[in-house]
């Protein structure tokens, strides 16, 4: 949804609507208002003597509420900032690639879904990798390459030498290994592993013609933009 | 005056340990690693920091944390000065004149300028809060349910007066973010408020996982939209040490920075924010040729530097003598002495001495290793500011996911900071700034503990808060600076302090 990108205050713009980014803003917090009295509409208010569960949330629904019908009046009265544009790209697979994180990091049922916990070995590539979608820009294998590296170093660093208790690989590898190696023997092994493979997927790749690292900007460009 | 020396004196007992010291070290070098990628600000690092420091005991724990947060604070100035993209709000001025002097080959005098300077505000900061604890603890004792109301209200109004952009929108966050603050179990009748029947929202909202979706996966999702133009300096980063040309300049201003930041700072309502902000204008005035602003002035940088740093330390003495977070990052910070279990306030110094005085030192010591760890490194974080937001993006997702996964080993945690990502870009896209609604957030609970048990006390009589009068005197001043700030000539000056 991409709005033609008016300046704000012009004189030509149509329509009763003068400030669709209050439009918006109001409509959303009408809508929290609203949500909260909802929720809590079987819960007691009590006494200012003995406040019940619901008198603070009810009167800041009420105020949340105020301010949203003061912004959509404003909306219509006052000139104001043209909504941004909206990306569906970003958001989409951000979330996604959080999601499989999610998801994946320990076991997880969600009705007849279920799903085995892979641990980080798994979880970590795949919230690089899905979310490394979110832009336009992205190459996959540059996206793998950084997967291989940085998830052993978080392995190693969380689950070695920190010892948080985040699951690491899927217990069902652990008959692959000898009997005799620790699960951070294993961890070693794996993340060992993975940055070898790092090193493969970069060495197996084709030639960059030239390091295109960055955007340069000329020094008088500015970056205002 | 001898206790205040011998405080300190028990306080670098602790802190100069070896062990300590290696702590102070290491949160201070992965707070500017994390603290230097562009769109990560303080609060993100810590919480994404956070779970490093669970095995620790509290005191080296809180030394870390310290660090990191000033690792995090001089990490932002750096991008700022190196690639003109502010980590965060009190970074914005440092961009001005301190990305004009990296063009003009002067980067690092900038940098060692703005490290100087803040080791200096750091050094001020840490006699402030040693030389206030003690009585400011004392007014804590005096402190009833009706007074602390007052306060934290007046401490929300000072955040709407000081949030950029519309008065009306910041007030709707604040209101909001008290609202979630609601959300979970009613701590005085034990019912469930606005939880949608979900085991996960019995507890409330985590802090961490609102801060990080807001600040972290929102900025993420904001950055993306911007198609990337980052402009890291190519100009050779120069001397880092300022001659006495560049010292003569700038120590004027360090001073005056270093003062307006440690008085605002003390300020609950997030202070520190303005800090910056009021000391380049200050400096812009007292100016021989004004004009030189904007065009890579030492003063530019010198002295928001100061007011930023010392206003970052300050800024704990809300937190360490009353128990009021003053700002997003302090609230983190109580979470953290939760989990080890400690509880922020005026009995932290009583109770556990060494920790309340190691702390205090350690703020220093992390100062001066911020000096000798920043100044070597600058190449380093040149070399790190050049990676590509499209390898940067992926990294940062992953680090909060494993951040904040590794807090509660919840993965519900984790589908929260995406949800809260998406709200925070709504919000974002919307017009409206996120940090009144975490401050909003962060007092929520302390605020209706404190209402109910005043509201108690007083047998339902609001006239209380204006009876009482050390909470008339806050009520009044909250109305007032309300009242002040909605004049429309003042919000004009408002909105060019900010625009600056």
């Amino acid at each position: 949804m991409s709005v033609p990108h008016e300046r704000p205050g012009d004189p030509g713009r149509r329509g009763p609507i003068r400030a669709p980014q209050s439009l918006g803003g109001g409509i959303f917090l009408v809508f929290l208002a609203i949500l909260a009295l909802w929720l809590n509409r079987n819960l007691d208010q009590g006494t200012l003597n003995a406040m019940g569960p619901a008198m603070l949330p009810d009167w800041l629904a009420v105020g949340v509420g105020a301010c949203g019908v003061a912004l959509l009046a404003f909306a219509f009265t006052k000139q104001g900032d043209e909504l941004d544009h909206w990306s569906l790209r970003g958001p989409f697979f951000v979330v996604l690639g959080i999601l499989a994180f999610a998801v994946t990091i320990r076991p997880f049922e969600l009705g007849a879904l279920t799903i085995p916990g892979l641990g980080l070995v798994i979880a970590g590539p795949l919230a690089i990798i899905i979310g490394g979608f979110a832009t336009p820009e992205m190459r996959l294998r540059e996206l793998i390459i950084l997967a291989l590296c940085l998830t052993p170093f978080c392995m190693v660093l969380f689950g070695d030498l920190l010892n948080l208790p985040i699951p690491i690989f899927p217990q069902a590898l652990r008959d692959l290994f000898p009997a005799d190696w620790s699960q951070k023997d294993i961890l070693r092994a794996m993340a060992a592993a993975m940055v070898v493979g790092a090193i493969v997927v970069y060495a197996l790749g084709p030639k960059k013609r030239t390091q295109q690292v960055d955007r340069v900007v000329q020094p008088d460009e500015g970056i205002d933009g | 005056m001898g206790d205040f020396a011998s405080n300190l004196s028990l306080g670098f007992g602790v802190a100069l340990s070896l062990q300590n010291l290696g702590l102070a070290f290491l949160g201070c070098l992965v707070g500017s690693l994390i603290g230097v990628l562009p769109g990560v600000g303080p609060i993100a690092t810590i919480a994404m920091l956070l779970p490093i420091t669970f095995g620790l005991d509290p005191i080296g724990a809180l030394i870390m944390l310290a660090g990191i947060y000033y690792g995090a604070q001089y990490g932002g100035s750096t991008t700022a000065i190196l690639v003109n993209i502010p980590g965060e709000a009190t970074s914005v001025v440092t961009a001005l004149d301190g990305h004009q002097m990296a063009r003009q080959g002067r980067a690092g005098i900038a940098l060692g300028i703005a490290a100087i300077g803040s080791f200096f505000a750091g050094t001020v900061a840490t006699l402030v809060i040693a030389a206030l604890g003690a009585p400011l603890t004392g007014l804590a004792l005096i402190f009833g349910p009706t007074e602390y109301f007052s306060l934290m209200t007046m401490g929300l109004v000072f955040a709407v007066v000081l949030a950029r952009g519309s008065i009306l929108k910041a007030i709707a966050m604040i209101l909001v973010g008290v609202l979630l603050s609601t959300v979970g179990t009613d701590l005085e009748t034990g019912e469930e408020r606005m939880t949608f029947g979900l085991p996960f929202l019995v507890d409330g909202i985590d802090f961490a996982v609102l801060a990080m979706g807001v600040f972290g996966i929102a900025e993420i999702l904001r950055n993306l939209d911007h198609t990337e133009t980052r402009d890291v300096v190519r100009q050779a980063i120069g001397r880092l040490l300022p001659n006495r040309d560049d010292f003569r300049h700038s120590y004027k201003p360090v001073l005056r920075g270093t003062f307006i930041g440690a008085a605002l700072g003390i300020l609950p309502g997030n202070g520190a924010v303005l800090g910056p902000f009021a000391a380049y204008t200050l400096e812009k005035k007292l100016a021989k040729d004004p004009r030189r602003f904007g065009q890579g002035a030492i003063e530019g940088v010198a002295g928001p530097e100061s007011a930023n740093n010392a206003g970052a330390q300050t800024s704990f003495i809300p937190l360490l003598t009353l128990g009021i977070p003053p700002n997003a990052v302090m609230a983190l910070m109580v979470g953290a002495m939760t989990i080890h279990g400690i509880v922020p306030g005026p009995q932290v110094m009583t109770r556990n001495p060494d920790l309340f005085w190691g702390m205090i030192a350690s703020m220093w010591i992390g100062n001066l290793m911020l000096l000798v760890i920043n100044l070597p490194l600058v190449g380093m974080w040149v070399r790190l500011l050049k990676v590509p937001y499209r390898l940067m993006f992926p990294a940062i997702l992953m680090f909060c996911c494993i951040g904040i996964y590794s807090i509660n080993s919840l993965p519900t945690d984790v589908m929260f900071i995406a949800f809260f990502g998406l709200v925070g870009y709504m919000l974002i896209k919307f017009g409206f700034e996120p940090a009144p609604m975490l401050l909003g957030f962060v007092l929520g609970k302390l605020m209706e503990e404190n209402l109910r048990r005043a509201l108690i006390l007083s047998r339902g009589d609001m006239m209380t808060f204006i009876e009482h009068p050390i909470s008339a005197v806050l009520l009044a001043i909250a109305a007032i600076l309300l009242i002040v700030a909605l004049l429309p000539s003042i919000r004009k000056g408002r909105d060019e302090v900010f625009t600056e």
